[in-house]
Protein backbone atom coordinates (compact mmCIF):
# COMPACT_ATOMS: atom_id res chain seq x y z
CA UNK A 1 0.00 0.00 0.00
CA UNK A 2 1.03 3.41 -0.92
CA UNK A 3 1.09 6.45 1.22
CA UNK A 4 -1.24 9.23 -0.48
CA UNK A 5 -0.55 12.99 0.49
CA UNK A 6 -1.86 15.93 -0.22
CA UNK A 7 0.05 17.93 -2.73
CA UNK A 8 0.92 20.77 -0.66
CA UNK A 9 2.07 18.45 1.95
CA UNK A 10 4.57 16.06 -0.82
CA UNK A 11 7.57 18.04 -0.22
CA UNK A 12 7.52 17.82 3.87
CA UNK A 13 9.97 14.69 4.92
CA UNK A 14 7.85 14.92 8.25
CA UNK A 15 4.09 13.10 8.27
CA UNK A 16 1.48 14.39 10.66
CA UNK A 17 -0.33 12.42 12.61
CA UNK A 18 -3.34 12.26 10.42
CA UNK A 19 -1.46 11.13 7.44
CA UNK A 20 0.06 8.12 10.21
CA UNK A 21 -3.50 7.55 11.00
CA UNK A 22 -4.77 6.40 7.70
CA UNK A 23 -1.94 4.01 7.06
CA UNK A 24 -1.19 3.09 10.72
CA UNK A 25 -2.92 -0.65 10.30
CA UNK A 26 -1.07 -1.34 6.81
CA UNK A 27 1.82 -0.32 8.51
CA UNK A 28 1.56 -2.73 11.27
CA UNK A 29 0.78 -5.38 8.90
CA UNK A 30 3.62 -4.93 6.85
CA UNK A 31 1.63 -4.00 3.93
CA UNK A 32 3.02 -0.83 3.61
CA UNK A 33 5.49 0.37 0.71
CA UNK A 34 9.15 0.39 1.87
CA UNK A 35 10.12 3.92 0.85
CA UNK A 36 6.58 4.99 3.34
CA UNK A 37 7.50 2.76 6.02
CA UNK A 38 9.99 4.78 7.18
CA UNK A 39 8.30 7.77 7.41
CA UNK A 40 5.61 6.43 9.89
CA UNK A 41 8.51 4.63 12.21
CA UNK A 42 9.96 8.10 12.60
CA UNK A 43 6.53 9.97 13.31
CA UNK A 44 5.65 7.25 15.83
CA UNK A 45 8.83 7.31 17.28
CA UNK A 46 8.65 11.34 17.86
CA UNK A 47 4.90 11.32 18.43
CA UNK A 48 3.58 9.87 22.02
CA UNK A 49 -0.02 9.89 21.19
CA UNK A 50 0.54 8.06 17.90
CA UNK A 51 3.19 5.71 19.26
CA UNK A 52 0.44 5.11 22.35
CA UNK A 53 -2.02 4.14 19.71
CA UNK A 54 0.48 2.19 17.74
CA UNK A 55 1.54 -0.10 20.81
CA UNK A 56 -1.82 -0.97 22.24
CA UNK A 57 -2.59 -2.28 18.52
CA UNK A 58 0.60 -4.41 18.49
CA UNK A 59 -0.36 -5.29 21.41
CA UNK A 60 -4.16 -6.46 20.27
CA UNK A 61 -2.43 -8.17 17.37
CA UNK A 62 -0.24 -10.26 19.37
CA UNK A 63 -3.07 -10.84 21.84
CA UNK A 64 -4.29 -12.46 18.90
CA UNK A 65 -2.05 -14.69 17.61
CA UNK A 66 -1.76 -16.04 21.20
CA UNK A 67 -3.35 -19.78 21.48
CA UNK A 68 -5.30 -20.88 24.35
CA UNK A 69 -2.41 -22.40 27.26
CA UNK A 70 -1.24 -25.27 26.31
CA UNK A 71 -2.81 -28.11 29.18
CA UNK A 72 -6.04 -26.11 29.89
CA UNK A 73 -9.23 -27.93 30.39
CA UNK A 74 -11.99 -26.54 28.70
CA UNK A 75 -14.40 -28.50 31.39
CA UNK A 76 -12.49 -26.24 34.41
CA UNK A 77 -14.09 -23.17 33.57
CA UNK A 78 -17.79 -25.05 34.06
CA UNK A 79 -16.68 -26.25 37.16
CA UNK A 80 -15.27 -23.04 38.56
CA UNK A 81 -18.17 -21.61 37.39
CA UNK A 82 -20.55 -23.72 39.42
CA UNK A 83 -18.02 -23.52 42.16
CA UNK A 84 -18.94 -19.54 42.38
CA UNK A 85 -22.31 -20.42 41.97
CA UNK A 86 -22.54 -22.53 44.40
CA UNK A 87 -20.82 -19.78 46.78
CA UNK A 88 -23.89 -17.50 46.45
CA UNK A 89 -26.04 -20.49 47.07
CA UNK A 90 -27.51 -20.89 43.69
CA UNK B 1 -35.35 -9.45 64.53
CA UNK B 2 -34.49 -6.19 62.99
CA UNK B 3 -30.86 -7.89 62.76
CA UNK B 4 -31.50 -10.75 60.82
CA UNK B 5 -33.00 -9.15 58.32
CA UNK B 6 -30.52 -6.73 57.75
CA UNK B 7 -27.86 -9.46 57.63
CA UNK B 8 -30.27 -11.37 54.82
CA UNK B 9 -30.04 -7.83 53.28
CA UNK B 10 -26.52 -7.51 53.51
CA UNK B 11 -26.32 -11.09 52.32
CA UNK B 12 -28.90 -10.90 49.49
CA UNK B 13 -26.83 -7.78 48.24
CA UNK B 14 -23.13 -9.82 48.45
CA UNK B 15 -24.83 -12.47 46.29
CA UNK B 16 -25.95 -9.92 43.65
CA UNK B 17 -22.44 -8.23 43.90
CA UNK B 18 -20.18 -11.71 43.19
CA UNK B 19 -22.81 -12.77 40.35
CA UNK B 20 -22.32 -9.50 38.36
CA UNK B 21 -19.20 -8.92 38.90
CA UNK B 22 -17.28 -12.59 39.79
CA UNK B 23 -18.86 -14.88 37.85
CA UNK B 24 -18.40 -13.37 34.43
CA UNK B 25 -14.53 -13.01 35.21
CA UNK B 26 -14.20 -17.09 35.55
CA UNK B 27 -13.25 -17.82 32.29
CA UNK B 28 -9.98 -14.63 32.20
CA UNK B 29 -8.88 -16.21 35.75
CA UNK B 30 -8.99 -19.61 34.72
CA UNK B 31 -6.70 -18.64 31.69
CA UNK B 32 -4.59 -16.52 34.30
CA UNK B 33 -4.14 -19.23 36.23
CA UNK B 34 -2.84 -21.21 33.60
CA UNK B 35 -0.32 -19.06 33.01
CA UNK B 36 0.64 -18.76 36.54
CA UNK B 37 0.78 -22.06 37.77
CA UNK B 38 1.31 -24.24 33.91
CA UNK B 39 -0.82 -27.11 35.20
CA UNK B 40 -4.93 -27.56 34.99
CA UNK B 41 -5.31 -28.95 38.06
CA UNK B 42 -3.47 -25.86 39.98
CA UNK B 43 -5.32 -23.50 38.12
CA UNK B 44 -8.31 -24.83 39.26
CA UNK B 45 -7.46 -24.59 43.03
CA UNK B 46 -6.00 -21.39 42.50
CA UNK B 47 -9.17 -19.92 40.90
CA UNK B 48 -11.12 -21.64 43.74
CA UNK B 49 -8.91 -20.33 46.10
CA UNK B 50 -9.31 -16.50 44.84
CA UNK B 51 -13.19 -17.04 44.13
CA UNK B 52 -13.58 -17.63 47.90
CA UNK B 53 -11.79 -14.71 48.71
CA UNK B 54 -13.33 -12.27 46.49
CA UNK B 55 -16.83 -13.35 48.04
CA UNK B 56 -15.37 -12.55 51.60
CA UNK B 57 -14.13 -9.15 50.41
CA UNK B 58 -16.84 -8.46 47.60
CA UNK B 59 -18.39 -6.07 50.29
CA UNK B 60 -15.66 -4.07 50.39
CA UNK B 61 -15.72 -3.84 46.25
CA UNK B 62 -16.44 -0.38 44.45
CA UNK B 63 -17.71 -2.20 41.54
CA UNK B 64 -14.87 -0.26 39.18
CA UNK B 65 -12.57 -2.63 37.71
CA UNK B 66 -13.86 -5.81 38.49
CA UNK B 67 -11.21 -7.80 36.49
CA UNK B 68 -8.74 -5.85 37.85
CA UNK B 69 -9.38 -6.56 41.61
CA UNK B 70 -10.53 -10.13 40.63
CA UNK B 71 -6.80 -10.66 39.46
CA UNK B 72 -5.05 -8.90 42.26
CA UNK B 73 -6.81 -11.38 44.43
CA UNK B 74 -5.60 -14.12 41.64
CA UNK B 75 -1.88 -13.23 42.57
CA UNK B 76 -2.11 -12.75 46.16
CA UNK B 77 -3.99 -15.81 46.32
CA UNK B 78 -0.57 -17.35 44.32
CA UNK B 79 1.81 -15.49 46.55
CA UNK B 80 0.35 -17.40 49.48
CA UNK B 81 0.15 -20.85 47.59
CA UNK B 82 3.96 -20.43 46.73
CA UNK B 83 4.98 -19.56 50.30
CA UNK B 84 3.15 -22.56 51.88
CA UNK B 85 4.97 -24.72 49.38
CA UNK B 86 8.25 -22.89 49.71
CA UNK B 87 8.24 -21.97 53.46
CA UNK B 88 12.17 -20.27 53.59
CA UNK B 89 10.16 -17.58 52.06
CA UNK B 90 8.18 -16.72 55.34
CA UNK B 91 11.55 -15.95 56.54
CA UNK B 92 12.21 -13.17 54.15
CA UNK B 93 8.74 -11.93 53.20
CA UNK B 94 10.35 -8.68 51.26
CA UNK B 95 11.52 -10.87 48.57
CA UNK B 96 8.78 -12.81 48.38
CA UNK B 97 7.34 -11.39 45.00
CA UNK B 98 10.80 -11.09 43.26
CA UNK B 99 10.66 -14.99 44.24
CA UNK B 100 7.46 -15.85 42.55
CA UNK B 101 8.63 -13.42 39.69
CA UNK B 102 10.68 -16.43 39.19
CA UNK B 103 7.91 -18.90 37.92
CA UNK B 104 6.90 -16.71 35.22
CA UNK B 105 8.93 -16.46 31.98
CA UNK B 106 10.56 -14.21 29.88
CA UNK B 107 11.91 -12.06 32.82
CA UNK B 108 8.16 -10.89 33.44
CA UNK B 109 7.16 -10.85 36.92
CA UNK B 110 4.40 -12.30 37.85
CA UNK B 111 2.54 -9.27 38.03
CA UNK B 112 3.20 -8.30 34.70
CA UNK B 113 2.28 -11.64 33.56
CA UNK B 114 -0.88 -11.25 35.56
CA UNK B 115 -1.89 -8.03 33.40
CA UNK B 116 -1.13 -9.45 30.04
CA UNK B 117 -3.25 -12.12 30.70
CA UNK B 118 -5.98 -10.10 31.52
CA UNK B 119 -5.41 -7.95 28.20
CA UNK B 120 -5.29 -11.40 26.32
CA UNK B 121 -7.97 -12.91 27.64
CA UNK B 122 -10.42 -9.62 26.77
CA UNK B 123 -9.07 -9.61 23.56
CA UNK B 124 -10.17 -13.23 22.95
CA UNK B 125 -13.65 -11.77 24.82
CA UNK B 126 -14.22 -8.89 22.23
CA UNK B 127 -12.59 -10.79 19.14
CA UNK B 128 -15.51 -13.24 19.83
CA UNK B 129 -18.62 -10.99 19.72
CA UNK B 130 -17.13 -9.23 16.66
CA UNK B 131 -19.60 -9.44 13.63
CA UNK B 132 -19.05 -12.50 11.45
CA UNK B 133 -17.39 -10.74 8.56
CA UNK B 134 -14.94 -8.81 10.93
CA UNK B 135 -14.16 -11.91 12.74
CA UNK B 136 -13.82 -13.63 9.33
CA UNK B 137 -10.87 -11.09 7.85
CA UNK B 138 -9.29 -10.62 11.51
CA UNK B 139 -8.49 -14.81 11.70
CA UNK B 140 -7.00 -14.56 8.06
CA UNK B 141 -4.77 -11.57 8.85
CA UNK B 142 -4.00 -11.84 12.30
CA UNK B 143 -4.35 -15.22 13.44
CA UNK B 144 -3.43 -17.32 9.64
CA UNK B 145 -0.97 -14.09 8.60
CA UNK B 146 -2.00 -13.89 5.26
CA UNK B 147 -1.57 -10.78 3.31
CA UNK B 148 -4.52 -8.16 2.43
CA UNK B 149 -4.31 -9.38 -1.03
CA UNK B 150 -4.41 -13.24 -0.47
CA UNK B 151 -7.32 -12.22 2.14
CA UNK B 152 -8.75 -10.57 -0.61
CA UNK B 153 -8.52 -13.38 -3.11
CA UNK B 154 -9.42 -15.83 -0.34
CA UNK B 155 -13.16 -14.16 -0.01
CA UNK B 156 -13.26 -12.60 -3.48
CA UNK B 157 -13.65 -8.87 -2.16
CA UNK B 158 -11.71 -5.48 -2.62
CA UNK B 159 -8.53 -5.58 -0.88
CA UNK B 160 -9.97 -1.88 0.77
CA UNK B 161 -12.92 -3.87 2.29
CA UNK B 162 -10.23 -6.08 3.94
CA UNK B 163 -8.60 -3.30 4.97
CA UNK B 164 -11.77 -1.53 6.04
CA UNK B 165 -13.12 -4.02 8.03
CA UNK B 166 -9.96 -4.90 9.80
CA UNK B 167 -9.46 -1.45 10.79
CA UNK B 168 -13.17 -1.22 12.04
CA UNK B 169 -12.64 -4.94 13.92
CA UNK B 170 -9.37 -3.61 15.30
CA UNK B 171 -10.87 -0.14 16.53
CA UNK B 172 -13.76 -2.44 18.26
CA UNK B 173 -11.42 -4.40 19.88
CA UNK B 174 -9.63 -1.48 21.29
CA UNK B 175 -12.76 0.67 22.50
CA UNK B 176 -13.70 -2.52 24.55
CA UNK B 177 -10.46 -2.74 25.85
CA UNK B 178 -10.53 0.64 27.01
CA UNK B 179 -13.91 0.17 28.42
CA UNK B 180 -12.44 -2.22 30.56
CA UNK B 181 -9.95 -0.44 31.86
CA UNK B 182 -7.18 -1.90 29.53
CA UNK B 183 -5.90 1.16 27.53
CA UNK B 184 -2.50 1.77 26.19
CA UNK B 185 0.49 2.06 28.33
CA UNK B 186 3.31 3.80 28.66
CA UNK B 187 5.44 1.04 28.25
CA UNK B 188 4.77 -2.99 27.69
Amino acid sequence: MRLKRRFWRRNNAELNCKEVGQVLQAYLDGELEDADAPLVAAHLEDCRLCGLESASYERIKAALAQPMPEGADPEAIDRLRSFGQGLTGD
Amino acid sequence: MAEQETEERDEAAAKARFDEYVLPEVDVMYRVAMSLTRNSADAEDLVQDALLRAYRAIHRFDGRYPRAWLLTILRNAQVNRVRRKRPELLRDPDTTMERVADTSDGGRTAEELVVDMGFDAEVEKAFEGLPDKFREVVVMVDIDGLSYQEAADRIGVPVGTIMSRLHRARKRIKKQLEAAGLGPRESS
